[in-house]
């Protein structure tokens, strides 16, 4: 059995890591919370400035005079029209139109691109890349990566940078030199909020760590971990792979695979490009047939739920934590989806989850009910479908 | 524009059947060949004065009904009328003449083995049910498995199936164990003479780059068997090159066209679709379907190109196992007569001569392919016409552990002539003129990938509905009017036409 490895930032991550709750991400550890509680790293994100260690990331140069076509190909984004410095978010599928991962697609020049995935991904760019006149390099180890998230980010980020921020548009990317070092800065995030990327050579990371955490001192600055994330990204509506939905390259059966309008995705799927990429003619019927499924955010109500706990005498209990589990969502007698990750919002004041509904139950709107369990009873708690994201602060792109 | 109903790239046996079928259809069909000839694997050509030879297939037929649906005979095909003897050639000179005649066979297994000679015409018997299965299953299109597999297809299986059972239970067992069997097994559930064992076994592994003990090599052996119609050849009447050429002249027959020297380089596709193709010279011409009579990995991996192909599928085209190890060695002597003198065994010419004198024998000259090297003691299947001794020569293994092709074709003509020379003593000093084809010229000149006569052995994992790859075996591939018909689909592997008719059915 392989040992789980530590990140570059693991000297400093784990002297602050209280608890001692460490979280296993694509083959590393990573801190779960840095305290007992994660309240102050999640209001970290949304008050003030969270650094967050993403280097699990899976991250691949992909370098020749056919890398845009090999990206192209693969993913299900125009790719041919991104400029120099434009990140996109993409998913890629399998030929039957099936979601295998999701990440993003950094232009770093001309002929050379980073994508980002949530797993393994570089068999299935060798296999798409044959007859192409591309190198493939994954720099997963070679590269850390630091999210610096919440609405003070840009403050820490100009105080520490050479290069001025300011001009950095929403997911766009830039050089810079920070606490003497060259790093990729890119204006991205998985919080919804403010936020940034910072990307570096991996022995350059505990530099770029001290210089980030001196800078953010007087700006709140918190490490935060993987926990508070995962609240953050569902009050973003942000999916996440193996949480959310199955990867078509690891299904068991075809029903848990999901295309990527089953995910809420038709805005990344480039049906107007030129030639064949990987699951076009799956995808393009899907456009015309619809789908039958489709990810949605929905609201549970909170008088609903004060209801059914005052039957057995309790007020209403809600998770501490982003819960990862499958819960039924019924209408009437019939199950007609499930939520996938549910959460409180501590901002928003509400719980919320992102779920699945099968045609025509996911129209805004719709009233279903959840399953929640209340003192070893299944109970079903109202609830209606409302847009995603649940939380979108006007600064997130400004 | 001239816009074409349909183009076949490359004018072999297989895509000269479709194109004559469609032509007769009315279709108006262009037939492109990069070479100067029509004939692909199917050719008779000449190398010198008086050396004219079946460059790469001495001997083969198509199937007679073909033959007969394409009036083939009005195009100045004549099929010889009798099967040549196949003579298993001996080191003590006791050669084993298995002639096409039952009786004189008998006999002659008798001085090896008195129960092989009682057996001799129940296998028989057993192989002529054989090689109506395997006709029937060539004529069969093969559904798409996993997917895709409907109503229709399952018609043309459940006839097959019944075909099968028609057999009777026994026969019908016996083929379907028959299949995934070494050549040696199946053999020796018949005979127990080596030396008989040899001779028949040997025709398993004919062709393809297998030995005797790898699995599937009964089913090879069926396949030979039943594409020939016995254990050797019956040809056209002045060589296999008339098959094709009366094919090319029944296509213009029916209007259709044919040029010679038009390479196509790529297939033009748009998205799901081919609009034609592109030539070497540049010429693009336009068409509504297109069929491949190319192998299917330069067809998709050079032709359409793998960036306008689903991944899985470039990935299956991939792992097409093509591996030529096959050589052909022509020999022009001044007097067949003194050459052959002592080792036809009072057998008139032709013949067809195997040094298949072991099972072991035939295993030791395979190892030479899986180590990547040409056999010292090779198996070879020699036949003769005129003054020309033709020789087919295992194994030459494509892929060379120590030098190459550009050099090593005079090691095989060496080995060639040596090994012949045992039998044939005044051979050597007979030789004016010899022309050895090598794997590499089968893939530059032939355009075989990796020398392939296949265009993809023939192995269980790459027969019936797994060939060319699984979930593609109907002859349509993910371009919507691109279609394959070469050697490479099911029906294919040897000279039938089956492939070229098959296509013309999915057509429809």
């Amino acid at each position: 059995m392989q040992q789980l490895r530590n990140t570059p930032f693991h000297e400093r991550t784990s002297a602050l890591c209280m608890p001692q709750n460490w979280r296993k991400w694509a083959g590393y550890y990573v801190v779960g919370s840095y305290e007992h509680t994660i309240d102050r790293e999640y209001w970290a994100i949304r008050n003030a400035a969270a650094l967050i260690d993403v280097t699990p990331l899976m991250k691949y140069i992909i370098k020749g005079r056919d890398a845009a076509r090999l990206l192209d190909r693969v993913t299900t984004r125009n790719i041919q029209k991104m400029s120099v410095g434009q990140v996109y978010y993409t998913g890629w599928c399998d030929d039957e139109g099936k979601l295998i991962d999701d990440g993003t697609v950094a232009r770093l020049d001309e002929t050379t691109f980073r994508l980002t995935a949530a797993e393994p991904n570089l068999r299935w760019l060798m296999m798409n890349a044959v007859g192409l006149d591309v190198q493939l390099e994954d720099q997963t180890d070679s590269v850390a990566s630091l999210s610096l998230q919440g609405p003070n980010s840009r403050s820490v980020l100009k105080r520490v940078c050479e290069s001025d921020v300011d001009g950095l548009k929403y997911f766009r990317l830039m050089q810079n030199r920070l606490a003497g070092v060259e790093v990729t800065i890119s204006r991205t995030g998985y919080t919804g909020d403010l936020g940034y990327e910072i990307w570096m050579d991996a022995k350059d990371a505990l530099k770029v760590w001290d210089g980030l955490m001196e800078a953010g001192h007087d700006y709140g600055i918190l490490p935060v971990g993987i926990l508070a994330l995962d609240m953050a990204r569902v009050e973003a509506g942000l999916f996440m792979l193996d949480v959310d939905y199955t990867s078509a390259s690891h299904a068991w059966i075809e029903s848990q695979k999901s295309s990527p309008f089953e995910l809420g995705l038709d805005w990344t799927v480039a049906l107007d490009k030129a030639g064949y990429f990987v699951g076009r003619k799956a995808l393009e019927r899907e456009k015309r047939e619809g789908s039958a499924w489709k990810m949605v955010g929905i609201e549970i109500d909170w008088v609903g739920m004060e209801q059914i706990y005052a039957e057995v005498g309790l007020p209403p209990q809600v998770p501490g934590s982003a819960i990862r589990a499958s819960m039924p969502i019924m209408v009437g007698n019939v199950q007609v989806g499930y939520a996938s990750t549910a959460s409180w919002s501590p901002l928003l004041k509400k719980y919320i989850a992102l779920a699945h509904l099968q045609k025509p139950y996911y129209e805004l709107g719709t009233d279903v009910r959840m399953e929640i369990t209340v003192e070893h009873h299944r109970k079903h708690a109202p609830a209606k479908v409302v847009k995603l994201p649940f939380y979108e602060p006007e600064w997130k792109k400004r | 524009m001239n816009i074409y109903d349909t183009i076949i790239i490359g004018a072999g046996h297989n895509g000269l059947v479709a194109a004559a079928y469609l032509a007769k259809q009315g279709k108006k069909v262009l037939v492109l060949e990069r070479r100067d000839i029509v004939g692909g694997q199917v050719v008779t050509e000449s190398f010198g004065d008086g050396f004219t030879v079946d460059s790469l297939h001495a001997g083969g037929t198509l199937r007679p009904d073909i033959i007969k649906d394409l009036n083939l005979a009005s195009f100045g095909l004549v099929v010889d009328s009798v099967r040549k003897p196949f003579i298993s050639l001996q080191p003590d000179s006791n050669h084993l003449v298995l002639d096409a005649n039952p009786a004189k066979a008998v006999e002659s297994i008798k001085r090896f083995s008195e129960k092989d000679a009682a057996n001799w015409i129940p296998f028989l018997n057993f192989m002529d049910k054989v090689t109506r299965f395997i006709h029937a299953a060539n004529e069969t299109i093969m559904p798409r498995l996993p997917k895709g597999f409907n109503f229709s297809e399952g018609v043309d299986l459940a006839k097959m199936g019944i075909n099968l059972r028609m057999m009777g239970g026994a026969d019908m067992m016996k083929i379907i164990r028959g299949i995934p069997m070494t050549a040696d097994e199946f053999v020796d559930e018949w005979f127990e003479s080596d030396v008989v064992k040899a001779a028949i076994a040997s025709l398993g592994i004919h062709g393809f780059t297998l030995g005797v003990f790898g699995a599937g090599t009964g089913y090879t052996l069926m396949h030979n068997w039943a594409n020939r119609g016995g254990l050797s050849n019956v040809s056209a009447q002045g060589g296999v090159g008339k098959i094709t050429e009366a094919l090319a002249s029944a296509v213009k027959s029916f209007s259709g066209e044919i040029r010679t020297g038009a390479e196509v380089k790529r297939i033009l596709v748009d998205t799901f679709t081919c609009k034609g193709v592109v030539l070497t010279n540049g010429e693009e011409i336009s068409a509504k379907n297109i069929i491949s009579a190319a192998d299917p990995k330069h067809t998709f991996l050079n032709l359409v190109g793998a960036v306008n192909l689903p991944p899985e599928l470039v990935w299956n085209v991939q792992s097409i196992k093509m591996r030529g190890s096959v050589a052909k060695v022509h020999l022009l002597v001044d007097n067949i007569d003194a050459v052959v003198a002592g080792a036809t065994h009072a057998s008139p010419l032709p013949a067809t001569f195997v040094i298949a004198p072991s099972i072991k024998y035939l295993e030791q000259a395979y190892d030479a392919a899986k180590y990547h090297s040409i056999s010292e003691k090779p198996y070879l299947e020699v036949t003769t016409s005129g003054n020309v001794v033709s020789v087919h020569f295992q194994f030459a293994a494509y892929k060379l552990k120590d030098g190459d092709w550009k050099t090593e074709g005079a090691k095989v003509e060496k080995v060639a002539i040596e090994t012949l020379a045992e039998y044939f003593p005044n051979l050597k000093s007979s030789i004016v003129n010899t022309k050895t084809i090598t794997p590499l010229d089968m893939e530059q000149t032939y355009g075989l990938t990796e020398g392939d006569l296949n265009h993809g052995q023939i192995m269980l994992d790459q027969f019936m509905f797994m060939r060319p790859i699984p979930g593609w075996s109907n002859h349509k591939t993910p371009i919507d009017n691109l279609y394959l018909c070469g050697s490479g689909v099911h029906g294919g592997g040897g000279i039938s036409g089956a492939s070229g008719w098959n296509v013309v059915k999915v057509l429809k």
